[in-house]
């Protein structure tokens, strides 16, 4: 029977999605009615959400369904609910076939009206002071469902106002409705365990256990959830109105999770930064340095003009003289020229400089990864639609590898993915890597292997797949045979299993056979005719995949094919000053973003010009470079990214330039421009559309296709133009045994969501960011006379530096993990890849 | 070629009868024209020996009600000193002129400038643009605005029609005369 309804349809699939995911199971649809009028909503969704497939609101206040189950904590959705004497929480309460629900009767509407009072009965009417005026979930419900008049003439209760709950969150506890949903989101969706409700009755308030301040990667989100001006951001406190703002949606592109954001502008300025949901690449969370960095794009530390080096000295210059510079010394280089890209390089950026290097100088030494060159075989069978996972695929695989990758500080809005998987959608994960993960205690399988040696743990799991012998593979990855099993036996079982690895390993073993290795297990898993099953790669660069897909690598050119034989950027630091006589590093800084700064370092001193854009001035920037080119910050960048999971999102500008900041890309035009070659670019779009036309795979693609929350070539017909690989299986080398400690340590280094120029210039994320860090076992701790706190000194074959110690008990005993803090000291200490280190007090 | 019956014009078919007066002559019309005339002078006169009610502006000033709406004014405690605008930004959000822009900040709890946690920072209204409506009064929840009684806002520039909130908080150098009850 098909029912006469009148009620609003919204689209089924979330923002994002242009499909459903494979592993989603079905819903049925089903018929209920709401005030009188049929609807058809699918089955098990809360009446919160059926209504709204009738047009119906119902107010809530805890309900959040990204925060996972329920908990009815405000009673503000109460409904009737015929065949049930008492009033029903909509919250809570599945939508069944042939329910019948009201919503608007004099019973409900009492009940409603009673909610609100009671709520306000100790809210503050602090609304003209209050930061969440204008915006606030409580002033709209109490106007909209509630009595507009209290009967409490009695004091409401008081505590300290706003009070520091963290350098970027502050909480007025006044103002607390006790919806719970910050402390769901800290106990259920990022898992810190650290907000907890405090005391009884009406002393009941928010805070962590022990008083201390509530750090973790996804803090900020709370604020966002917060219905009420209960939690705020510190860095936002009192700027601005809701009617003050202009709103403008774009990408975060300080990391290859590209999350989607929305900047809220005011004066030119950027005010704060939210999320956009977007299911298919965020699910509406951001990570702390997401939403807080922004602070350091308005500090005085920031590069906002052009700087020229004369003598030792580095002055402001005017563009023109700037640019004659750079592209004299590009000029008299000619095809000794070369260039990295990466970072958040967009990829019209990257285009227009593959085209200057290679059309107008000759030069075929372009690259944009660490690592040497991946054969167009490995490339091309690493991007596969048929084996490469899209991030709602994360969600919905019944088993899921995390291969040596820290989440959480390499992709950490991945991080809140898995753990949904695990915790809702019923995934196995399993974790394998050197250094103890945050995902290990949702782990069901936690496999380590020594530092460095992972090319011998997934060769070993790669065989153990296969079911052959692992012979001394364990041994030599520092790894346990019986984890390696059941890993394997993980992924067999599994209908659609997830590999997800970190091309960071890539970077660090300085070759492709790690890639190669996935490669070879995806394959021997069969699941390319699975949908929804495969691996993906974590690229190091925010941009990474959008860099080699246009062809910004020395030997392959747009879409993976195979042109040219340029240099590799280890090949370009090993020619510098002699075959290579200038260089352009485009938001990239090899001594800082490469394992191998120290070598860079070392090279750049001999190289002739360096051409820098660059945002802050440290590094190659403070040292190396000849001319610094100031670089666009997120907000201030037009143009395209390619997610690791293959969608296209779009930057969109929304403030104006800091200073004297010009577009990236019409600087490189410029460039082009006065060493002769027309990249007949007038605006950004065009650059689009020339990327729509060279690259293959990107083949048509306009802005208002990738519109607001981006398309994913895998799914456009483009996506047939892709050459195929011509094998999907590798001979893969003999690796490397981890090395033997012998009285000292194995070293492994690791890299901090906490770091960099924007993190550092942050007011509030400046206190997060760590100093040099080693953390060793409490076994080695006992055995070498150290405590957490206390300082070492950590000598390598290539140096030494000074660290403090933090023991931590999940560290394997005979391994060292020293935190990268991007300074000499470290790059120093870490040169040449050192596997063992002595640890001295 | 003659046109169709139903468009033809006919000039009598919505014709009525012009109401006349009385022909001219007779004691009738000589009231109507001396009569009335001299009746209408009679208020003429009666003002010409009032006096002049033009006033020597600007030695003069015009007195205004006393709910005129002239001038804002910023106001503070008397007790503590305290500003009572905490810095909302209501009065920007109902003017439809669109003429107040607020920047709040945070108040220095060991000197602070307001009696809430925010005070503005910058506090700018846009006399060009105001159109003296009074809404920014209305919106305000602590009485810090209100419309004063000044009506001289004329200046040489536009830029110098932009009041700073220290412009606004001060009192006027010279106060517009109040109209008196019943005057």
């Amino acid at each position: 029977m098909t029912p006469e309804t009148t009620h609003l349809v919204i689209d089924a699939l979330p923002a994002g999605y242009s499909s459903k995911p494979a592993g989603e199971p079905d819903r049925a649809a089903i018929v209920f009615t709401i005030d009188g009028a049929e609807v058809t909503a699918p089955e098990g969704l809360m009446l919160v959400d059926a209504a709204k497939y009738g047009g119906v609101e119902i107010p809530v206040f805890c309900y959040e369904p990204k925060l996972g189950a329920p908990v009815g904590a405000c009673r503000m959705c109460l409904v009737e609910i015929e065949g049930i004497p008492k009033l029903q929480t909509a919250c809570s309460t599945p939508v069944r076939d042939g329910m019948s629900v009201v919503t608007k009767s004099p019973r409900v509407i009492e009940a409603q009206n009673s909610v609100v009072e009671f709520i306000l009965a100790n809210h503050p009417l602090d609304c003209p002071v209050c930061d969440k005026g204008g915006e606030c979930p409580l002033q709209d419900i109490s106007y909209g469902w509630g009595r507009g008049k209290s009967r409490f003439t009695e004091p409401k209760r008081h505590f300290e106002k706003p009070v520091a709950l963290s350098p970027s969150i502050a909480i007025d506890r006044e103002r607390c409705i006790l919806c719970y949903r910050c402390v769901r989101f800290s106990q259920e969706v990022s898992e810190d365990y650290q907000l907890v409700l405090l005391e009884r009755g009406a002393d009941a308030h928010v805070g962590t256990f022990d008083g201390t301040e509530y750090i973790a990667p996804f803090s900020g989100n709370i604020i966002e959830l917060c219905p009420v001006g209960a939690l705020t951001s510190r860095a936002y406190r009192f700027q601005a109105r809701p009617w003050d703002i202009e709103q403008g949606g774009s990408v975060c592109a300080m990391c290859p999770g590209q999350c989607n954001v929305t900047y809220t502008v005011r004066d030119e300025k950027v005010m704060r930064v939210l999320q956009r949901d977007n299911h298919a690449v965020d699910d509406g969370w951001l990570c702390d340095r997401g939403r807080f960095a922004y602070q350091a794009w308005e500090s005085e530390a920031r590069i906002t003009q052009p700087l020229v080096r004369q003598g030792d000295k580095l002055l402001p210059a005017r563009w023109d003289y700037a640019l004659d510079v750079a592209a004299s010394a590009l000029k008299k280089a000619g095809a000794r020229s070369a260039a990295l890209a990466g970072g958040g390089t967009t990829n019209e950026e990257g285009w227009l400089l593959r085209r200057l290097l290679i059309e107008g100088l000759g030069s075929r030494n372009i690259d944009s990864r660490r690592g040497g060159k991946l054969s167009a075989d490995v490339a091309r069978t690493l991007t596969e639609p048929d084996v490469t996972l899209s991030i709602p695929d994360v969600e919905w695989a019944d088993a899921i590898l995390v291969l040596a990758t820290e989440l959480v500080d390499e992709m950490p809005i991945l991080d809140l993915r898995v753990r949904k998987a695990v915790n809702h959608r019923g995934a196995k994960l399993a974790v394998a890597t050197a250094r103890p993960s945050s995902l290990d205690s949702k782990a069901q399988i936690t496999a380590r292997f020594a530092p460095k040696a992972v090319d011998a743990f997934a060769q070993a799991l790669l065989r153990s797949i296969s079911g052959e012998d692992l012979g001394d593979l364990p041994t030599r990855a520092g790894a346990d045979g019986e984890e390696i099993a059941a890993i394997a036996e993980l992924l067999k079982g599994a209908e659609r299993p997830a590999i997800l690895w970190g091309e960071k390993v890539l970077y660090y073993a300085g070759g492709a056979a790690p890639a190669m290795t996935v490669a070879n297990i995806v394959d021997k898993l069969g699941v390319k005719n699975t949908a929804g099953a495969g691996h993906l790669q974590i690229p190091v660069q925010a941009n990474g995949r959008g860099l080699r897909e246009i062809g910004f690598l020395p030997n392959l050119g747009p879409a993976l094919t195979e042109e040219g034989d340029g240099k590799s950027s280890d090949e370009i630091a090993a020619a510098l000053g002699d075959q290579i006589n200038a260089l352009i590093l485009m938001g990239v800084d090899p001594m800082v973003d490469y394992p191998n700064g120290a070598e860079w370092d070392d090279a750049l001193a001999k190289a002739g010009t360096v051409i820098s854009f660059s945002t802050w001035l440290d590094g190659t920037a403070e040292r190396h470079a000849d001319v610094i080119f100031p670089l666009e910050v997120g907000p201030e960048k037009e143009g395209t990214l390619t997610h690791p999971d293959g969608r296209l999102q779009r930057l969109r500008q929304t403030v104006e330039r800091a200073g004297e900041v010009n577009a990236g890309w019409w600087a490189i035009a410029q460039l082009a421009e006065r060493v002769g070659l027309d990249l007949g670019v007038k605006v950004v779009h065009q650059i689009t559309a020339q990327i729509a036309d060279g690259v293959p795979i990107y083949a048509g693609i306009t802005p208002e296709e990738i519109g607001g929350t981006g398309v994913r070539w895998q799914e456009r017909a483009a996506a047939g133009n892709r050459p195929a690989p011509s094998r999907t299986t590798f001979d893969l080398p003999e690796p490397q045994a981890a090395a033997q400690p012998n009285g000292s340590l194995r070293l492994g280094t690791f890299r901090s969501l906490w770091g960099g120029g924007d993190v550092e210039h942050a007011a509030t994320l400046a206190p997060l960011v760590s100093r040099t860090r080693v953390e060793l076992s409490p076994a080695d701790g006992e055995r070498l006379g150290v405590n957490t706190g206390d300082e070492v000194t950590l000598n390598t074959e290539s140096g030494e530096v000074t660290a403090i110690v933090a023991l931590r008990d999940s560290i394997p005993t005979g391994s060292a993990f020293l935190l990268d803090s991007r300074d000499d000291g470290v790059r120093r200490a870490v040169a040449g890849s050192p596997a063992l280190v002595e640890v001295v007090k | 070629m003659s046109l169709p019956e139903a468009n033809v014009y006919d000039p009598q078919a919505d014709a009525f009868e012009v109401q006349r007066g009385p022909d001219v002559g007779g004691a009738a019309s000589f009231y109507r024209a001396f009569g009335e005339t001299l009746r209408g002078l009679k208020t003429t006169m009666g003002r010409l020996i009032e006096g002049p009610v033009t006033i020597q502006y600007p030695e003069e000033k015009t007195a205004v009600y006393p709910r005129f709406r002239g001038r804002h004014k910023l106001h503070k405690f008397e007790d503590s000193d305290l500003e009572k605008c905490v810095g909302c930004s209501l009065c920007a959000a109902a003017c439809p002129a669109d003429c107040i822009r607020v920047v709040a900040t945070d108040n220095d709890p060991a000197n602070p400038t307001s009696a809430g946690e925010r005070y503005a920072a910058v506090y700018e209204i846009n006399m060009a643009r105001c159109i003296f409506c009074g809404y920014c009064e209305m919106a305000c929840p602590f009485d810090a605005i209100t419309l004063g009684h000044d009506y001289e806002l004329s200046d040489y520039n536009r830029s110098d029609l932009i009041f700073t909130k220290e412009m606004l908080l001060a009192e006027p150098i010279e106060r517009t005369p109040l109209r008196l009850e019943g005057e």
